[in-house]
């Protein structure tokens, strides 16, 4: 023991002597690049270095939480670890840093959106050395490895146990994904849900193209739209799939949901509705929604006045049935549509004057909208 | 298949390490924790957990879910579903709940006795939402006039506004120069808000970076938590109050009359002098890193002899924190001590709930930064603990209060009673080092004569600082070892005789 604490010293001493040569000649350096991923997990997670190699380090921090990275003797990250978490209340002023012969090289604490540089010499012994950030807590999932070898081996990343087990597939994370395409490999299914969602069913989202209030419902018949609690009005509408949340529930979620399949109806009038002055956008306010049979009927009021709008997969699966209701309406109201917006319309009730349906106080009590998909676009 | 049984094996052989060493925790003998076995299928990344009337539990999931358990059967049946991200609930009835989302306050009810939920009425969406990933809403709480509050986190520099927001965007709410600052771009990010029972909601108390949490104490007095980052230099429980300012510049730009333009770059002094710092704050690394859901101890007992006092989730560790306050100079400000480490307990406390028997219920999350899934519940065994009961401000340095009392002789020991004091430090950088760290020392002490109380004199007392007292191989009369060690008082105000 006494023999190997004293090689070791002799080891570290001569390290440092490398390390300012190495520093003089830091242009011949090859560098490594480490960023840290959101759920305390370092991008790279092993790398290949050859003995006695000199190595920079660069260590960026694009993470919202603070992390620092030390280098470790082959075996002993769990020990480093650990002898950082018993630094307790000296932890924050020592980086985390434990005074320990296991801890051969040290990055103090990065905050986030900085990063900082080690230059240092590969030991000349071979083995895996871990490193790890002991920031408390994070010891335990955020690490990797460096192979120390000069035959550049690293074992199957399947099988690899010197990395955090969730990093042990070049799969993404979440395998969970209800619209998974035929050509997949099966990979294992994990539930999204403790039932199946079956249609319809709604999830409240961030969704490309329309505000972030956005309600995306699916349908039957493989149909979905998108309507917008913070506008007030139905967005778009697509056929094929549902959406891709599995980005959005991996991490912070700070993607949109992905929409599967093709859209067919996108709205791009100024507002869907004109109450008594034509022309002239009114004032909404979303209520709510109640379920009738699964499906939501929205409510909300435009210039005080309560809309409820039920939408329902056509039988065919060619567009969408709204079921509109204005119980309280005094005055005539214009259903707004702009051609090429990818429906063709057709009403219960009302008349159109060119792209717009004008509906007396009585017919707009309740009337229905049908949008059918443009044939031309049909397969 | 192989390598798949290997890391499962591995993975076992890593949980037991973790646990076994994990800030080498003792047993606790006064509080044990129960595991709540969650349904098959459910990610059960915890937002929310409270009881209903009936005694069910009643608890949100990042996934929209919305779910019942009977602790009696313990099953779980599905509520309510697709809700964005409910982060918080308050219970109207067994079949009405408010559920806190991301893009509104929605009430949401069975209106025909089947056991899910039909109608989902919004109940206030008068505040800003650009997009941005971080813009978590946390609440609601209730006051005894029927008011309810919310927090709203400011919006995180990590990420952007989204190309169509709701509300108005005012760009002074940002420091676009200082990379990964939050920021309030969109109306009241990073303030309380209240909703009077008429329905108008009001901005009233700003400069909240993450306030992931908010409840009273049973004074009615609101509390919000902070987490350490940019401009908090460590985290922190605010008193709110209506009309203060809690640190955070962005959020500046939404005060009424605001006219100087982006609060970013107003000097750091004329910022501190606007700000109310933290009635406690929780050292980084050593007591809290990510505090949660501030909740009191209203069991009157049952959950042992802390009542009146706040417990905090904490999201880092496997530890619920406790926090004692008390009024000095007229403002509330105290001490906290880790309550809970370890004993099967998990990361990402993140909700936390009293039962009708007095347990504790505990609903995890990570949500993609540290923490943990699930539910579980503490329970107190009735074993009195051995702790420190509370801390409170003397003129001359502290007095300590013990659940038990104490072993005479290494009680009477000044090298068992370490002090040293810092204090953290107000900027934009994300989080403070500790400044002016000093041992302070304990000059003259005092026992009472039930053995539960010691007066400690410390040589300097200064306002701004942390008071971190490290205790000793202190024993109870029994011969008991105390299970915290370490509590941090924030001295934010000087006692003086003449208060």
């Amino acid at each position: 023991m006494r023999f190997v604490k004293i090689s070791f010293s002799f080891l570290l001493a001569l390290l440092s002597i490398l390390q300012v040569y190495a520093q003089s000649n830091a242009d011949t350096v090859r560098t490594i690049k480490i960023d840290v991923l959101v759920g305390l997990q370092f991008d790279l997670v092993r790398f290949n270095a050859k003995p006695g190699e000199m190595l920079k380090l660069i260590f960026s921090n694009s993470d919202d939480m603070s992390h620092n990275l030390l280098i470790t003797k082959p075996g002993a990250r769990l020990e480093v670890v650990n002898q950082a978490l018993s630094l307790s209340e000296k932890g924050p002023s020592m980086d985390y840093i434990p005074n320990s012969s296991s801890v051969l090289y040290s990055i103090p604490v990065v905050n986030p959106n900085q990063f900082r540089t080690l230059s240092f010499t590969v030991p000349k012994q071979e083995g895996v050395y871990p490193y790890v950030c002991t920031l408390p807590g994070h010891g335990f999932i955020m690490f990797g490895a460096m192979y120390v070898n000069s035959d550049g081996k690293m074992p199957d990343i399947k099988d690899d146990l010197n990395i955090p087990p969730n990093r042990r597939e070049t799969d993404h994370a979440v395998s969970s994904n209800q619209s998974m395409k035929h050509n997949e490999h099966p990979k294992e299914i994990k539930a999204l849900h403790p039932y199946s969602p079956i249609s319809p069913y709604l999830y409240r989202v961030f969704i490309d193209g329309a505000s972030p209030a956005a309600i995306a419902v699916s349908l039957t018949k493989d149909l979905s739209y998108c309507w917008d609690a913070g506008t007030c009005r139905l967005r778009f509408a697509w056929r094929g799939g549902f959406l891709d949340n599995s980005e959005l529930w991996k991490g912070k979620g700070d993607v949109s949901a992905k929409v599967i399949g093709e859209v067919f109806f996108r709205d791009h009038t100024d507002f869907p509705f004109y109450l008594k002055d034509r022309g002239k956008i009114p004032e909404y306010d979303y209520k709510g929604y109640s379920l009738i049979n699964r499906y939501p009927e929205f409510h909300y009021t435009l210039n005080g006045i309560d809309f409820f709008e039920l939408i329902l997969p056509k039988e065919d699966g060619s567009g969408l049935i709204r079921k509109f209701r204005i119980p309280n309406v005094k005055n005539t109201v214009w259903f707004n549509t702009i051609p090429l917006d990818g429906a063709i319309y057709e009403s219960s009730s009302g008349k159109w004057q060119e792209n717009t349906l004008k509906l007396s106080a009585s017919q707009a009590k309740e009337f229905i909208i049908t949008m059918s998909k443009k044939e031309r676009d049909l397969k | 298949m192989k390598s798949n049984s290997i890391n499962k094996c591995f993975i076992s052989v890593f949980l037991l390490f973790a646990s076994a060493h994990l800030w080498a925790q003792k047993v606790n003998q006064s509080y044990r924790v129960e595991t709540i076995t969650m349904p098959a299928g459910l990610t059960s990344e915890n937002g929310a957990v409270e009881f209903l009337p009936d005694g069910r539990l009643v608890a949100s999931f990042t996934r929209g879910e919305v779910m019942i358990y009977n602790p009696l059967t313990k099953e779980w049946k599905l509520f309510a579903e697709g809700l964005h991200d409910p982060l918080g609930i308050l219970v109207i009835s067994n079949s009405e709940l408010l559920v806190m989302q991301r893009p509104e306050l929605t009430r949401i009810k069975d209106t025909d006795g089947d056991g899910q939920a039909d109608l989902y009425e919004k109940v206030t969406d008068d505040f800003g939402l650009s997009g941005n990933y971080h813009e978590f809403n946390y609440g609601p709480v209730k006051d005894k006039d029927g008011n309810l509050f919310i927090a709203l986190n400011s919006s995180s520099g990590g990420g952007d506004i989204r190309a169509e927001v709701r509300g108005e965007i005012n760009p002074l709410g940002r420091d676009k120069s200082g990379k990964g600052q939050m920021f309030s771009n969109t109306p009241y990010r990073g303030w309380v808000m209240k909703l009077s029972p008429s329905g108008h909601l009001e901005p009233i108390a700003s400069g909240f970076r993450s306030p992931n949490g908010i409840g009273f104490d049973l004074e009615g007095n609101l509390f919000a938590n902070d987490n350490q980052g940019d401009w908090i230099g460590t985290s922190a429980l605010h008193h709110v109050v209506k009309g203060r300012f809690y640190g955070h510049p962005g959020t500046l730009v939404w005060e009424k009359g605001w006219n100087k333009g982006n609060p970013f770059f107003l000097p750091i002094p004329v910022l501190d002098s606007m700000r109310t710092r933290g009635a406690v704050l929780f050292p980084h690394g050593i007591i809290a890193n990510s505090p949660t859901q501030p909740i009191v101890d209203a069991t009157g007992g049952k959950f042992g002899p802390f009542s009146g006092q706040l417990l905090v989730g904490e999201m880092n560790r496997e530890r619920i924190v406790r926090v004692m306050l008390e009024r000095v100079g007229g403002e509330l400000q105290g001490a906290c001590i880790p309550f809970l480490d370890g004993n099967g307990l998990r990361k990402g406390n993140n909700r936390l709930v009293f039962g009708p028997d007095g347990s504790l219920w505990v609903g995890q999350n990570s949500h993609g930064w540290l923490g943990d899934q699930g539910i579980q519940r503490i329970i107190y065994t009735g074993k009195q603990p051995a702790d420190i009961l509370s801390m409170n401000l003397t003129e001359k340095g502290f007095d300590l209060v013990f659940t038990q009392p104490l072993n005479k002789t290494t009680a009477l020991e000044l090298k068992n009673y370490v002090f040293r004091h810092y204090f953290y430090k107000y900027h934009s950088k994300y989080g403070s080092d500790q400044f002016d760290v000093q041992n302070i020392a304990v000059t003259d002490m005092q026992i009472s004569e039930d053995l539960r109380k010691v007066s400690l004199t410390l040589s300097s007392l200064k306002p701004g600082y942390v008071y971190e007292l490290n205790l000793g191989d202190i024993k109870t009369a029994s011969g008991e070892e105390l299970t915290n060690k370490v509590i941090c008082y924030t001295l934010n105000k000087l006692k003086t005789s003449s208060l």
